[in-house]
């Protein structure tokens, strides 16, 4: 009896630290939105580091983007037209994926995707920084490492998550019409019309609005793993691998959260 | 001669190390003050105490009679002008130019022209010996040798002019020579600029070398501090044992 006692102790003693540290992680990241907020927006807003950061981030993903949403696009028009032949209505092909890709889809895997090779790569960046005391260095010559270094990457992430989910929603209509003509002999221009014709605005909004969302997300979650790592080029690796697992436990998280915002309003 | 930076019954700790105990120093205008320790002990936490990178969680940190920790985001700015550091590892920039690592402070807290940074940035690597090829402003940190990063992080930290430069461990990880050349510059530094500076060292030649007093970091604080001379002397078996590097009974 004594022993089982003992185990539920440690049980809960184990929950407890979990949950102490994940509440620790959470404040942390709030703390950094607010503190970013906060310098961020004194002058000089720093420009052209946002702009350098949505190169670096945004157009050097566009690669990625593109492969992403072409083969999303693709493979969930096959899938849906595959069911929709079993009841005889694989004309529906284009209202049937619209919703699915524009709304949850395109936005999801562009931010698991895109969004995690974002995070991992400031993670990496100001975790070297770190490690090799470039940030107390800025600090120590009356820069502020926030304004400098957070803030930038933030707006970046923000801005460019959204404009790759533009070019998603683009790709990933072109493909599905691809596969919708050559594989279920429906024509692309009429999977064109359908597919437009099923989304609202709010639907395109819905998409957008957690595409901004989950580039805030990235945005923090990388660069809060990366001033955080702690000392030694091993520390650097591990940070890396958590901000994967952490950026894609957040986005999923926040997907769930926000669709059941959204879906009542589109 | 009037204190600079002070540090009265000053209170550290990380977790359940503690690094400072009642720690006192009182570093002096004009004076290079070495501070010399075992490996891991917290000088360099001192230094970043100095500057506001870290601060005490009790005790004073006073800059001219300021308390450091009471600085608002623009008092620290200022601070930072005045007081500059050179890291371990030098810590350029590796993302920049050698002459934007070495003019940052300037684009950060001037409106000189781009020309008029250039000009003076290649003016402090001139004065710690790199002033033969100016392609070396167009480098990048990478390119350069452990010796000339040490001496590009120098160069940057007297862009600004400051009045007091904080060295962490300057010579580690250089050959003789290349110490020897450190040792030599912050004495130039010392001369030509008139700048306090303290440097923290375990290479004993250059603490003697540079040093006007020299302070020994033990049990937490800061017991013994003395001139180079006073320590060659003494007959305090814990700096004798340090500066000779033997090893304590039992240890």
């Amino acid at each position: 009896m004594s022993h089982f006692s003992e185990s539920a102790k440690n049980v809960l003693a184990s929950v407890g630290d979990v949950l102490t540290s994940g509440f620790g992680w959470v404040g942390g990241v709030c703390r950094l939105l607010w503190d970013a907020t906060i310098r961020g927006a004194r002058r000089p807003f720093g420009i052209h580091d946002i702009f350098y950061q949505m190169v670096s981030l945004g157009v050097r993903s566009l690669p990625l983007a593109t492969v992403m949403s072409l083969f999303v696009g693709m493979v969930l028009t096959w899938q849906f037209g595959e069911a929709l032949i079993g009841f005889g209505a694989k004309n529906a092909i284009g209202y049937a994926s619209s919703l699915a890709l524009v709304r949850e889809l395109v936005p999801v895997i562009l931010a698991l995707t895109v969004g995690a090779k974002m995070a991992t790569g400031m993670t990496a960046e100001l975790g070297s920084m770190k490690v090799s005391e470039q940030i107390d260095a800025i600090a120590s010559l009356g820069a502020d490492p926030v304004k400098k270094l957070i803030w930038p990457r933030l707006v970046a992430a923000t801005w460019s998550l959204p404009i790759l989910a533009i070019w998603g929603n683009v790709l990933a209509l072109a493909s599905g019409a691809v596969i919708a003509d050559i594989v279920f002999d429906v024509p692309a221009d009429y999977f064109y019309e359908t597919y437009i014709d099923e989304l609202w605005p709010s639907d395109y909004l819905s998409g957008l609005g957690k595409s901004v969302v989950f580039g805030l997300l990235v945005g923090l979650i990388g660069c809060y793993q990366g001033l955080t790592t702690k000392y030694g080029t091993e520390a650097v690796g591990i940070s890396t691998t958590n901000t994967v697992v952490a950026t894609s436990v957040s986005i999923l998280s926040m997907d769930f959260i926000l669709t059941t915002i959204f879906l009542p309003v589109s | 001669m009037a204190a600079v930076i002070e540090l009265h019954g000053v209170e550290k700790s990380f977790g359940d190390h503690t690094v400072y105990r009642d720690m006192h120093l009182v570093v002096e205008e004009g004076e290079t003050l070495t501070v010399i320790g075992g490996s891991g002990q917290g000088k360099s936490v001192c230094m970043k105490m100095m500057i506001g990178l870290l601060f005490a969680d009790d005790g004073e940190v006073r800059f001219r009679g300021s308390e450091v920790s009471e600085l608002n985001y623009e008092g620290l700015r200022a601070l930072r002008q005045k007081v500059a550091m050179v890291f371990q590892g030098g810590a350029l920039f590796d993302s920049m130019s050698i002459r934007d690592n070495v003019g940052y402070a300037l684009i950060e807290h001037t409106s000189m022209s781009d020309e008029a940074i250039t000009a003076r940035a290649w003016e402090c690597l001139d004065m710690v010996g790199l002033g033969q090829d100016r392609s070396l402003l167009e480098r990048m940190p990478v390119s350069l040798s452990g010796g000339m990063r040490k001496r590009v992080a120098i160069a940057r930290s007297i862009a600004l002019q400051p009045e007091v430069i904080l060295y962490d461990e300057p010579t580690t990880g250089l050959d003789p020579s290349n110490i020897r050349r450190i040792g030599s510059m912050i004495l130039k530094l010392q001369k030509e600029l008139g700048v306090t500076s303290v440097v923290v060292t375990h290479d004993m030649p250059t603490a003697f070398r540079v040093s006007n007093r020299i302070a020994m970091l033990y049990e937490r604080h800061f017991p013994f501090v003395d001139t180079p001379e006073g320590f060659r002397d003494t007959q305090v078996p814990e700096v004798r044992n340090f500066i000779q590097g033997r090893v304590r009974d039992g240890a």
